[in-house]
């Protein structure tokens, strides 16, 4: 991982931030009814790139849009012809500010399923042309566990450039790859320090009571082989009773990816959309025919929770859940995937 | 306004009588000091029941048959969710030898500031209207005041009220969430969650937001009571309040008073007529 | 100043949205939604008879006015409709006894719904016209056609693909 760290303020920061907003097409959180979204920002006073953890929503919208139009279509006597639609494809260059590390990362593992069996050519085009800034957490919001999982949040690879905190006021920052290292040269215009080894340790000392502000902590080996072994576990009915049956927890999680298709038609011209989905909701599975193999609510509780520790690990190799907390956070009845597997798996 | 104590005790006796199957009531969120559903088959959770001014979402909701199945259901209601449960029983919905109901004579709940919350300052009802149990002492009907941000909302112009609806429905992520929590909501299959979407926008645009939320707040016209469970409910914390609220306050001041569940056997405003119906917008 | 006046001279400017204009000859698309005994029998009978109306409406038959969903009103003003004309009985001749009555009640909570959320309200209206009211009839569409020739065209919360 580069080293290649710029020793700044928070003025500073500002500066970089207004630079960066006025060169390129930048998207950052900012805020409506209470919530934050990331929305593209032609100012810095629109936005907050340190928005708080619970409140922020993930920046899975900017790579798997909440809707998409996926093509147009005209039917006539000789049949149907199929075009382009006009939508912006956000394929751009673009640069998104004040990204979460566990959002960072869940980019990482949507990756793998997006080059898997069909590789998406339009979320290629968005991650290869977006460069990521991210702002490290100085501690953890109350559902966060994000320690506990399969990656390294201090030593994460999964954005282009971060900010993080060192000691009396300092703000480095830090390119963490080639093509951020590449960025921060070229467009940080100021005279600031580079770093050296003793801001290493200034950086470190600062997030020395990080881990310790978890609440939640959990051994995410022990739980994926734990549920392997305890598909039938009553305890799924228990834990998912008060479930309401709503899409929130699948549309808000930086990592799932189901969709559906939907056509809008007017007489004989229309245009297919795609748009966000969720297993938890009664009609997922339902088939043409009237089938419904999971009508039961504690069954697709069940298959959400294996499939975030244990189907993608299996076949990916990573953890599907990066341990955001947002799914709690929003969920109507504040369930946590996080109790779910723990009482579950009983550790 | 603390009641922990006696729905422990009441649950415990309905369970030992063998009188429910489930007990739906209030239990300490893990990370907050707020207050989330929990359904109990096992007397031995009985202890982690509780009920306080953090009491807020309204467990009417659990009555449909997705969640208890039609079983015998023992349950805590507030003024403004015995309400939406009496509706359900004049709409056939549950059968009343199956719900066994705690009544509580709400002081009004407190919303995530602490302060007191907006539909609990504008209560019509704090006492429970159905109940087989009365815990507190009732206050009696208050008087129907229209809402602060209707009245405020109705002075704006044209132009600028639709252009902050248009910002709420923007932000709409057509989760359902409001359609789930609520508990006057209980079609089997949703006319919004048709899969084939000639009728309506399948996809996640902010049109189909706008037909989605205004059909969903004009079938529910007459019949919502104000728990504002769909407000909580929404993770973009869109103001959903204001549909419902300009729709009671035109039934209120159009139709003879009409309040959604008061009274037994008293359905929905769109279910009655008057032939004194207000018809001078008719040409 | 002078030259904005100018350019609103001759211009007709949406209600909705002051900064869409249509020239002074623009026609508004009306769904007309009738009920099949009264309203729809009494705009026959303005055919039959020979009086002229305006033929910006399109309509569209349903068996009594109680069928209307507010939805149907919602999805033609968001596809082709500047506005919305709704047609039922007289109340107390309605052919399925009180289906008007019930219609009256979901039509007066629509229309301040509507107008609450920024459609003026004058896009969508309602009529009691009777399968004998043929020139009625004529009245009531030309009314409407000139009251939504006023407001303009209808640009708000339209659908996207549309």
């Amino acid at each position: 991982m580069s080293v290649f760290l710029v020793e700044t303020d928070k003025a500073g920061l500002q500066k970089f931030y207004e630079e960066i907003i006025g060169k390129f097409e930048t998207y950052a959180p900012v805020e409506k009814f209470g919530k934050f979204d990331y929305k593209k920002v032609s100012k810095l006073d629109e936005c907050d790139p340190d928005s708080p953890i619970g409140m922020t929503m993930s920046v899975k919208p900017l790579f798997f849009p909440k809707t998409a139009k996926v093509m147009k279509f005209k039917e006539d006597n000789t049949g149907t012809t199929v075009s382009e639609t006009d939508e912006d494809p956000l394929t751009g260059q673009r640069v998104i500010l004040g990204v979460k590390h566990c959002d960072a990362r869940g980019l990482q593992v949507l990756d793998q399923v997006y080059k898997w069996d069909y590789i998406d050519t339009d979320y290629q085009k968005r991650r290869k042309n977006t460069l990521i800034i991210s702002t490290r957490c100085d501690k953890a919001d109350t559902q966060c566990f994000c320690t506990s999982l399969d990656y390294d949040v201090e030593n994460s690879d999964a954005h282009d450039v971060r900010i993080v905190n060192g000691l009396n006021g300092k703000i480095y920052i830090q390119a963490v790859t080639q093509k951020g290292e590449g960025f921060v040269k070229e467009n940080l215009s100021q005279q600031s320090a580079v770093g050296s080894q003793q801001s290493l340790e200034e950086i470190k000392k600062h997030y020395q009571s990080f881990e310790a502000s978890f609440r939640l902590k959990m051994d995410y080996k022990e739980v994926n082989e734990k549920l392997q072994k305890l598909f039938d576990s009553p305890e799924y009915e228990t834990v998912s009773s008060n479930c309401i049956g709503c899409n929130t927890c699948a549309f808000i999680c930086p990592t799932c990816h189901c969709f559906k298709i939907t056509d809008e038609k007017i007489k004989d011209t229309g245009v297919r959309y795609k748009s966000y989905d969720s297993c938890n909701n009664g009609y997922f599975t339902l088939m043409a025919g009237g089938h419904n193999p999971r009508p039961v609510k504690y069954r697709r509780w069940r298959q959400r929770a294996l499939h975030k520790f244990v189907y993608y690990k299996e076949r990916f190799g990573m953890n599907l859940c990066v341990g955001c907390g947002h799914c709690a956070i929003s969920c109507p009845v504040n369930i946590s995937i996080f109790d779910v597997v723990n009482q579950v798996a009983k550790v | 306004m603390d009641y922990s104590k006696q729905i422990q005790e009441i649950a415990s006796k309905l369970f030992a009588e063998n009188k429910i199957d489930y007990f739906v009531g209030y239990k300490q969120n893990s990370f907050d000091d707020s207050q989330v559903p929990f359904l109990i088959t096992d007397p031995a959770e009985i202890p982690k029941l509780v009920f306080t001014d953090k009491s807020v979402f309204n467990l009417a909701n659990y009555l449909k048959p997705d969640h208890t199945k039609r079983k015998r259901v023992g349950l805590v209601v507030k003024g403004c969710d015995s309400r939406a449960l009496n509706l359900m029983l004049t709409e056939s919905q549950v059968k009343r030898e199956n719900v066994y109901i705690i009544g509580i004579c709400c002081e009004g709940v407190l919303n995530d500031k602490g302060e007191k919350a907006q539909n609990c300052v504008e209560c019509v009802m704090p006492d429970p209207v159905v109940y087989d149990e009365r815990i507190g002492t009732p206050t009696g009907k208050r008087e129907y005041t229209v809402n602060a941000d209707i009245r405020e909302l109705a002075t704006k112009a044209l132009e600028e009220r639709a252009d902050y609806f248009e910002s709420i429905f923007a932000n709409c992520i057509r989760c359902n969430a409001c359609r789930h929590s609520c508990p006057l909501c209980y079609c089997a299959k949703c006319c919004l969650d048709q899969e084939t979407s000639t009728l309506y926008h399948g996809a996640n645009t902010s049109s189909g937001a706008m037909h989605a939320l205004m059909t969903w707040s004009l079938h529910l016209a007459g019949r919502c009571v104000d728990c504002r469970n769909c407000e909580k409910a929404c993770p973009s914390h869109l103001p959903l309040h204001l549909l419902h609220k300009q729709n009671e306050s035109v039934i209120y001041e159009n139709f003879q008073q009409h309040l959604a569940g008061m009274e037994k056997d008293n359905r929905g405003a769109f279910y009655k007529y008057s032939l004194s119906d207000p018809d001078d917008f008719i040409l | 100043m002078e030259t904005e006046i100018k350019e609103a001279q001759g211009k007709i400017v949406s209600a909705e949205n002051p900064g869409i204009t249509a020239p002074a000859d623009w026609q508004p698309v009306i769904i007309g939604i009738l009920c099949n005994w009264c309203s729809y029998a009494g705009s026959d009978l303005t055919g039959t008879s020979r009086i002229q109306y305006p033929p910006n409406i399109r309509i569209i038959r349903v068996p009594c006015s109680s069928r209307v969903d507010p939805w149907f009103i919602i999805k033609s003003l968001q596809t082709a409709a500047d506005g919305v004309l709704i047609s039922g009985c007289h109340p107390g001749d309605c052919h399925y006894i009180s289906g008007n009555y019930y219609a009256r009640r979901r039509f007066l909570v629509t229309k301040k719904l509507l107008n609450f959320i920024g459609y003026h309200e004058n896009r969508v209206q309602f009529s009691w016209v009777s399968a004998a009211e043929g020139p009625k009839f004529a009245k009531v569409v030309a009314k409407v056609t000139e009251d939504i020739k006023k407001l303009g065209p209808l640009h708000r919360y339209k659908k996207e693909n549309f």
